[in-house]
């Protein structure tokens, strides 16, 4: 899933488990930036963001570099914390309020599950029905078998149904960032320990770099026995310390070669020492987006497949919502930049994400238990042979 | 030794009662549903894998919240884990638990063999094995595994295992430096761990008799998590050996009204019978004993021995109360079996024949 239980320490606190980051131009007020954070996956009615976190978008101009891009210094961080709610021990907490604080330092006070506009801020906070969507037994089986097992016929959402707690923001870039910011901004979302060590926890920027590139171990020759995830959440998107950065290329390396396998024939060559074409690209894991361009519905990658072979890139890049990035990323992944389009079969969410603000829509009051949606995962049982 | 207070409220942590309310919540979410019998493929693993963080959540609620309920819910699904994949390390591994939780230490161990038997390479099962050598006094063996398990777990893991080992065999300045690292340690923003180390550590103190630094420890794991009931049930203890039966009642009322676990309620009775209150502590101690005796009839491994401390104090019955703790020394020689056997002994005015 997009970034959904993205390593093994995260399971035990979901209201810092990142599952998903969104980057549009508004569709609803046309020169308007919308930034969106999705947390704990799977959430029950009942679930609440932690009041020990700052919930972060960090922003940084960009600029196209060759293949890839160069990043500024400039970074415009907009942090998101909630109170905890009022409660005596053993009852259940009450509403919660949040406090967006803008790169300039303004706080901006709203209550948790209404749409609030304030200091022409929009800001959302609250459970919605949760908008990636994913054939995640496909994407199971293409790794477990080592060949493209997607199957369109019988394919199913994963997350059907699933609820998630989600951040919406909606900005003025020129106002927020000020005038030279831009067009092209590089965003990343992040969880953050408030207070005392500022720990990063999880960070994300493009989907599926953890739970589809970098989650496998088998053809890892370096780093074989290292879960890489919790160490690659703790680091700075815009600025990866060298500590670790051996491992994380290795794996990226190795794995990205795996997906090229798939279809037959390679269509990544590697580069000198077994390096991968797309390695430095999705290194510098941040979502790109072009302020200046109109809103889509489906022009992730946009921009990184216009750099990786030198042409103008046409849209706003980004991520929205309704994006089927799966399909586009083992597409790039496998086929190429302008290569044949693959499919999971999954092509929206339980209900597509709307045009107007907050554009995620209202949770699902009876949300399945993660259990019957990892059930559906498996194949059929075997028949019981007659007694 | 006496501990010096130290206070380490530095580490900001969810709010306990809001942290708890989404321990609930991913309970729910993971409601325990049993797997298909089908090929162990990677689908499988991952369903297996959701269903032994329910386990490990049930059980950390149970302790939480003194829930036995939880306790044997998380024994039950991990039960049907191993039924439907009987040769899956992640399933034996989380049976084991769930059966060292209930103090059923020999099959705990026997599930921990199979599951490395299944998958020898599988991680964990050291610091596992390290927990039950730990809880039935073998604490050479145990530190051994636990510096094996070291290079598997994280820092906060390894650490907060290796201060509760000193603790309980009574290395307390060892035991002290351990729980000072592991608080450091920390990474993340739950609150559990560190209430749980604060409890422990509270543990230490309480068998040491500084009812000072044991209260200190106490109160910080109940300031991360308010509904804290081992934290609770013990800061009521240590009121109730000063001698405040006021305070201990206060503390024990609500946790004895919503807790499954018998020892509130017995404590109750204690406090209640202190501030002169008897046809009230009789109510509390005979669901007390009601209770115990269901208990130790379901899981006489775990419960016999805390049934012998009720029938020591607010149960009146010394005589039964040997009996429980003999059982337990059989089944367990640590220093807190030895205790309740001597103090039994006493009680009863027994001429001290050895207790093999």
């Amino acid at each position: 899933m997009a970034d959904h239980f993205s390593g093994p320490r995260i399971l035990i606190d979901p209201a810092s488990d990142v599952a998903d980051v969104y980057t549009f131009p508004s569709p609803d007020r046309p020169g308007r930036l919308v930034l969106a954070l999705d947390v704990f996956p799977a959430a029950a009615p009942a679930a609440r963001f932690s009041d020990a976190l700052v919930y972060r978008f960090r922003v940084r101009p960009v600029a196209r570099d060759g293949q890839g891009f160069s990043v500024g210094d400039q970074e415009y961080t907009l942090d998101v914390t909630f109170d905890a709610p009022g409660a005596s021990a053993g009852s259940e907490p009450s509403a919660q309020t949040g406090t967006c604080t803008l790169p300039g330092g303004e706080q901006l006070r709203f209550p948790v599950d209404e749409p609030t506009e304030t200091g022409g801020v929009r800001i959302f906070a609250g459970p919605r029905l949760d908008p990636f969507f994913i054939d995640l037994k496909g994407v199971l089986a293409t790794d477990a078998i080592e060949q493209l097992a997607f199957q369109p016929e019988g394919a199913s959402n994963a997350l059907q149904g699933a609820n998630v707690l989600a951040i919406v923001i909606e900005i003025d870039p020129a106002a927020v960032f000020g005038p030279d910011a831009g067009p092209l901004l590089g965003v990343v979302g992040e969880t953050v320990i408030a207070g005392g060590r500022p720990t990063r926890l999880e960070r994300m920027g493009r989907p599926e770099i953890k739970n589809v590139i970098l989650a496998s171990k088998k053809f890892d020759q370096v780093n074989r026995d290292l879960e890489i995830r919790d160490l690659y959440n703790e680091e700075d998107a815009f600025a990866v310390r060298p500590d670790y950065e051996g491992a994380y290329r290795a794996r990226f390396d190795a794995n990205l070669a795996f997906f090229d396998r798939l279809a037959g024939d390679i269509v990544w060559p590697p580069g000198e020492h077994g390096t991968h074409p797309l390695t430095d690209l999705l290194f510098a894991d941040f979502l790109v987006v072009d302020t200046s361009k109109p809103f889509s519905e489906s022009s992730s990658f946009e921009i990184e497949r216009a750099a990786l072979v030198g042409r103008e890139h046409t849209t706003c890049g980004g991520r929205a919502p309704n994006d089927d990035i799966v399909d586009t990323l083992y597409t790039l992944l496998v086929n190429g930049v302008d290569g044949e389009r693959i499919s999971d079969g999954v092509d929206q969410a339980t209900r597509p994400a709307t045009h107007t603000f907050p554009y995620l829509v209202a949770p699902n009051p009876t949300p399945p238990d993660a259990m019957t949606v990892l059930r559906s995962l498996l194949p059929p049982a075997a028949e019981e042979p007659a007694p | 030794m006496t501990a010096t207070v130290m206070d380490r409220g530095d580490v900001r942590t969810t709010d306990g009662t809001l942290a708890l309310a989404n321990l609930t919540a991913q309970v729910d979410m993971l409601a325990g549903q049993a797997l298909p019998a089908g090929s162990p493929d990677s689908a499988a693993h991952r369903v297996l894998e959701q269903q032994a963080a329910l386990v490990d959540l049930l059980t950390l609620r149970g302790h939480l919240l003194g829930c036995v309920a939880d306790y044997e819910l998380a024994f039950q699904v991990a039960d049907r884990m191993v039924a439907t994949a009987p040769h899956s390390a992640i399933a034996l591994s989380a049976r084991a638990r769930t059966r060292a939780t209930l103090h059923r230490f020999a099959d705990a161990w026997s599930d921990l063999d199979a599951a490395h038997r299944a998958e020898p390479s599988v991680d964990g099962l050291d610091a596992d094995r390290s927990a039950i050598l730990q809880a039935v006094g073998c604490y050479e063996e145990a530190e051994l595994l636990l510096q094996n398990a070291a290079s598997h777990q994280s820092d906060f893991a390894s650490l907060s295992a290796q201060a509760v080992l000193y603790a309980e065999r009574g290395s307390i300045a060892e035991a002290v430096q351990a729980f000072a690292a592991a608080h450091d340690a920390h990474r993340g923003v739950s609150p559990f761990p560190l209430a749980q180390l604060d409890f422990r550590r509270g543990v230490m103190w309480m068998r040491e008799g500084d009812l000072t630094a044991a209260h200190e420890a106490f109160d910080a794991a109940r300031r991360r998590v308010p509904a804290y009931a081992p934290a609770t049930g013990h800061l009521a203890e240590i009121e109730l050996l000063r001698g405040d039966a006021a305070a201990a009642a206060g503390y024990l009322r609500p946790v004895a009204e919503t807790s499954d676990d018998p020892e509130y309620a017995a404590h109750l009775a204690l406090a209640l019978r202190g501030l002169g209150q008897h046809d009230r502590a009789r109510v509390w101690r005979d669901r007390a004993k009601r209770r115990y005796d269901e208990l130790v009839r379901l899981h006489p491994e775990a419960y016999a021995d805390h049934a012998g401390d009720f029938w020591l104090g607010a149960g009146g019955d010394p005589g039964r109360a040997l009996r429980l703790a003999q059982w337990t020394l059989v089944m367990r020689q640590t220093p807190r079996a030895r205790a309740v056997v001597e103090r039994a002994r006493a009680a009863v005015g027994a001429s001290s024949p050895d207790v093999r």
